[in-house]
């Protein structure tokens, strides 16, 4: 239809008339370069290059003679064109025809050479021939290298001072980190028990937060652009990590290196997600990928590689986490590991498969390197389980989440790995009638104890469990505690006795001491938005200090390094602790006298200066009395009773109360009231079985502002209903109650 | 200490305050009636009808003859006080926030809020001359750009009106000439509430930002400085002792999603010279949005968006206890 409209169309423009010229005037200048113009187009302009960039080289390929040379070339481009166009390829041939085993491929672009290096490098082609796939410069590369060797350039030395300084007090106060005013500054402080000691304080340290090192030695601050290390007397910094979004760290125990996780810049060219860094010459040793959505269990997994390699020479470690890789990708195609976890003591792994069709869920205990297992343990109905560790290695502890059959619910087990013993003999203690609870699981830092939490809030019981050495596994004690939000109860696990059951109201965190001599408790701004604060407390319950901070937000221990002394040096320590107990007590009293005087002289001299200004500004006041008077119209009104002449007495009647009480059978009632006026009691005395009032009394206390003049008036209006009294045995007692007051006002 | 309880708005309180004498205390609150109490037993003088709107602010001249009222109404009224008849009524374009008389009652002073386009303005009016009121015109109008006033108080002898503004400023506005005479900033959020103690040579502020500052009247000096973990509302200065209450809690706004634990409604008792808090008395179930002194020292009152009014006489320790010094 509308073509035909178009064709049509009668001829009414004059196309001759004024054709517009599309051509540019002579003096026309293009300010717009192809570039911007067609620069897609341009991107693919044959480049003048000679290809070899593009170009592949392929090793251990099956030697063929010329009959199966077809078939080899098609299996060749099988595999090799999933990466791109193979433009050109060169099979070089032997005298006898047969080609040489290597072989040539040209990619339409120097991407696709890449791709193949890194995907088909090591591909599998047979029993006998596994390919290696070079770019063709590499070997120019290669060749090139310079035999003389070049010693690298001595860097300087840089001294940051001591890194131990913190450990030079002489008080032995410990440190710890504070974040506050919602992240914007962060603090040192120097614990003490009186008041906090500030070492440090910056603006804008961190953008998120800060980790110490497993030592103590370093102070990791986070940025967008990667972590900064700081340390020494003044917190230097010491070492910068770039790495774009960092989110994540961990510390190798030994303080050499740190690994950090990023969710950005993953390409896959180069893996970046996490890297590991030398701290002390402050290069990146490897990246590595993560799979999408990775989080921190995944982190977890390669910080747990991580732990594992640092017992070796660096050297080693490439190749060891090479094949720990693949150990670990084997058994997650193979039997869908759930859950793992690397022994701090030793070099074993614990990890859990679950129940797959007929066979059972399986805990597994592996030494490593050489995949040995020590122990296996056959389990079965099993939901979840979860690997706990005694810090030294010698005990683990699974928690496993059975569904019996025949009964409904959850029951848990505690299994007992004792890892020291021959065979790893497994004991397991049962926890029965708390399916579905709340448990929560720890050992005790050094030694057999572990507390168990169960039950349902807001009742929760907590366990204590003794490990001996015969492996009975023997219940302590057992308590029950009501659970309120930042209820905390701290029990002596040498006798387990409670010493004290205290509260921080919404607590969110709990950090204990290096020393295990003080606890805080704290209210981060992260979960609560009132309140933030943190709280001190001996390790006997007893709150020490509470400092607010404004918008709070996180608290971090120093750590400390492990002690240098000997055993026996500790036993002998041990040994004279009175001694040393007696001259630490001296101490303390020293100071808190010496407390105790600071704040009554602060206090002092704050009044000291208030006085003063006071005197300063009355004096200015009386000065004022004239003008004052004057705009009064010369009535005094400086004080309350400065022109009390002028006052003359009223009398005002308050209605004070009216009571309608019901009485019970009870042959004597005590009714007592007391008026809304203040402390002003009635009592009355009521015998409402004879039916007569027996006696009413009334006392009266008045409080300050009344000014009592003249006779009071009391007054009582009782009505008694003989017959409902007689009914019912129920008095309705009617009391109304004035009196007068005189009370003072000024005309 | 039982307090007295004053039952008499159906929203919450806004201002209280005691005459000079302290025999009776004034009440408003956002409901439209202003109440008058006896302060010794908390009996209801009487009311003073005529608000359509929340009543932001009251105050009582020296000698009990005038009572002047603010409302979100758009208007001020002044009544008698004895009466409660309403003498006048002075229109404005938006709600008045603060109002008072000055030193010697012939003058006095409100301002309004910046709302509905309108900006907030200082206006004082000089009693003795009935056209003002009469016209609706004040001898003197300043406007407050910058910042509205959320609380302002006469300074000594009526020479100026000390103000605080919602960014935590503070201004001392002449009632001549209407110019700053002093401006100081110590607090960072919004003052809420200005009181003087009884001789007028101090004030003390209450904050947003959990903080109440005394200040010298007339040189705006900061003296001391009483810290909180809650936004305080109101702030008063004892007659007798060296002693200020504060009394506050967490936003009305954001009352209902906590307990009454977490939002710590007390009235907190603080030592003026050590900056120390030695007392807290609970009982309103909301935060208190306003205190004030008995002009003897001897009792307290507080009034709390819970809509209560509590009078509180002090106990003969109150008046015993020292912290050591």
């Amino acid at each position: 239809m509308n073509m035909h409209d178009t064709e049509d169309m009668p001829p009414d423009v004059d196309y001759d008339e004024d054709e517009p010229s599309f051509s540019d005037p002579e003096d026309f200048v293009d300010d717009i370069d192809d570039e911007e113009l067609l620069g897609d187009l341009l991107r693919e302009k044959p480049q003048e290059a000679d290809g070899i960039d593009s170009v592949i080289v392929v090793d251990n390929v099956p030697q063929v003679g010329p009959e199966r040379l077809e078939k080899l070339k098609n299996v060749i481009h099988k595999i090799f064109s999933k990466f791109g166009k193979i433009t050109n390829e060169f099979y070089p041939e032997g005298p006898d025809g047969s080609t040489k085993g290597y072989i040539f491929l040209e990619y339409g672009a120097p991407t696709q050479a890449l791709d193949a290096v890194k995907n088909a490098d090591g591909y599998k082609l047979d029993k006998q021939h596994t390919f290696r796939v070079n770019v063709f410069t590499d070997f120019d590369k290669y060749m090139n290298i310079c035999d003389e060797w070049e010693t690298p350039e001595k860097q300087p030395f840089k001294d940051f001072g001591n890194m131990r300084h913190w450990m030079e007090d002489p008080d032995c106060r410990d440190q710890y980190s504070v974040i506050y005013e919602s992240g914007e500054r962060t603090a040192i402080f120097n614990n003490d028990p009186k008041d906090p000691i500030v070492a440090e304080e910056r603006a804008r340290w961190t953008e998120t937060y800060v980790r110490w090192s497993p030592k103590g030695t370093y102070l990791a601050t986070f940025h967008q652009r990667g972590i900064a290390l700081w340390g020494g007397e003044k917190f230097k910094q010491i070492q910068r990590f770039s790495h774009q979004g960092v989110s994540l760290i961990d510390f190798s125990p030994c303080e050499r290196y740190v690994v950090t996780f990023s969710p950005l810049m993953d390409t896959k060219e180069d893996p970046q997600a996490i890297i590991i860094w030398d701290i002390l010459t402050g290069q990146k040793k490897r990246g590595f990928h993560c799979e999408s959505s990775a989080h921190w269990p995944i982190f977890k997994l390669w910080f747990s590689f991580y732990n594992y390699f640092r017992r070796y020479p660096l050297s080693k470690t490439h190749s060891l986490l090479q094949s720990m890789g693949l150990l670990d990708k084997k058994s997650l195609k193979i039997s869908g590991i759930k859950d793992f976890s690397w022994s701090p003591g030793d070099n074993i792994i614990a990890f859990w498969v679950p129940e797959d069709k007929d066979i059972p869920a399986r805990v597994t205990l592996m030494q490593l390197p050489s995949r040995q297992e020590i122990r296996v343990r056959n389990l079965f109905n099993v939901v979840d389980c979860k690997l706990h560790w005694q810090r030294q290695g010698d005990y683990l502890c699974v928690k496993v989440d059975r569904t019996p059959k025949g009964t409904q619910g959850v029951v848990t087990n505690f299994e007992i790995f004792r890892m020291r013993e021959k065979q790893v003999p497994v004991d397991v203690v049962e926890m029965k009638g708390d399916p579905e609870s709340k448990n929560a699981f720890a050992w005790e830092p050094n030694g057999s104890k572990f507390a168990v939490l169960h039950g349902e809030s807001p009742r929760i019981n907590a366990s204590f469990y003794h490990v001996k050495n015969n492996g009975k596994i023997e219940l302590i004690s057992k308590y029950s505690v009501t659970v309120m939000n930042g209820a905390l109860a701290f029990v002596d696990t040498s006798d387990c006795t409670m010493m004290n059951i205290a509260e921080h109201y919404m607590a969110s965190d709990v950090e204990w001491d290096p020393t295990g001599r003080y606890v805080v408790t704290s209210v981060s701004w992260w979960s609560h938005k009132v309140d933030n604060a943190y709280w001190l407390w001996t390790f006997q319950g007893r709150l020490l200090q509470k400092n607010n901070k404004d918008r709070f937000c996180q608290l971090l221990w120093r750590p400390r390094p492990p002690t240098l002394l000997p055993l026996d040096a500790i036993k002998a320590i041990k040994k004279d602790l009175k001694k040393y107990s007696k001259i630490f007590e001296q101490k303390d009293r020293l100071s808190q006298s010496k407390a105790s005087k600071e704040l009554v002289d602060k206090r002092r001299s704050m009044m000291e200066d208030y006085r003063r200004y006071r005197e300063a500004a009355l004096l200015q006041h009386q000065e004022q009395k004239a003008a004052r008077l004057e705009l009064r119209g010369g009535v005094d009104t400086d004080e309350l009773d400065s022109n009390i002449d002028d006052w003359e007495e009223e009398t005002i009647e308050f209605f004070i109360n009216e009571e309608i009480i019901p009485l019970g059978e009870t042959g004597c009632v005590r009714v007592r009231r007391v008026c809304e006026a203040g402390d002003c009691v009635v009592v009355l005395l009521l015998n409402c079985w004879r039916l007569c009032c027996s006696g009413v009394i009334l006392t009266w206390q008045f409080p300050p502002p009344f000014r009592l003049s003249g006779g009071v008036v009391i007054q009582h209006i009782m009505n008694f209903n003989k017959k409902t009294c007689l009914n019912s045995a129920c008095v309705v007692f009617v009391a109304f109650i004035f009196f007068c007051v005189c009370f003072c006002f000024r005309l | 200490m039982k307090p007295i309880l004053l039952q008499g708005h159906e929203r919450s309180i806004t201002q209280i305050k005691y005459n000079r004498e302290g025999d009776l205390l004034f009440t408003v609150a956002k409901d439209t009636v202003a109440n008058v109490w006896y302060s010794v037993n908390g009996e209801r003088l009487g009311t003073y009808n005529g608000h359509t709107g929340a009543v932001w602010c009251v105050d009582c001249d020296w000698d009990t003859k005038n009572v002047l009222t603010g409302s979100a109404d758009n208007s001020c009224r002044l009544w008698d006080c004895e009466t409660g008849k309403q003498l006048a009524m002075l229109n404005t374009s938006s709600a008045v926030r603060t109002c008072g008389f000055d030193f010697s009652g012939n003058i006095i002073m409100f301002s309004t809020d910046k709302q509905m386009g309108y900006q907030c303005y200082l206006n004082y009016f000089d009693l003795r001359d009935p056209q003002q009121i009469e016209d609706n015109q004040p001898y003197l109008t300043v406007p407050c750009a910058e910042s509205k006033i959320t609380s302002a108080v006469w300074g000594p002898l009526g020479e100026f009106v000390i103000a605080g503004h919602e960014n935590g400023e503070i201004n001392q506005f002449s009632a001549k000439s209407g110019e700053i005479l002093k401006k100081v900033k110590e607090h960072s959020k919004q003052i809420n509430d200005i009181q003087t103690s009884v001789d007028l040579t101090m004030v003390i502020t209450a904050s947003k930002d959990c903080s109440s500052k005394l200040f010298d009247s007339t040189t705006l000096d900061h003296i001391k400085t009483f810290k909180t973990e809650r936004p305080v509302n109101s702030a008063a200065i004892s007659p007798i002792m060296d002693h200020v209450v504060m009394g506050g809690g967490q936003e009305a706004m954001e009352v209902t999603t906590t307990s009454t634990r977490i939002g710590k409604f007390e009235a907190r008792f603080f030592h003026a010279a050590y900056e120390e808090e030695f007392g807290r008395v609970k009982g309103h179930f909301g935060p208190i949005n306003c205190v004030a002194f008995h002009p003897d020292g001897k009792s307290y009152s507080s009034g709390g968006e819970d809509g209560y009014t509590r009078i509180h006489y002090f106990d003969p320790q109150y008046f015993d206890f020292e912290l050591e010094a």
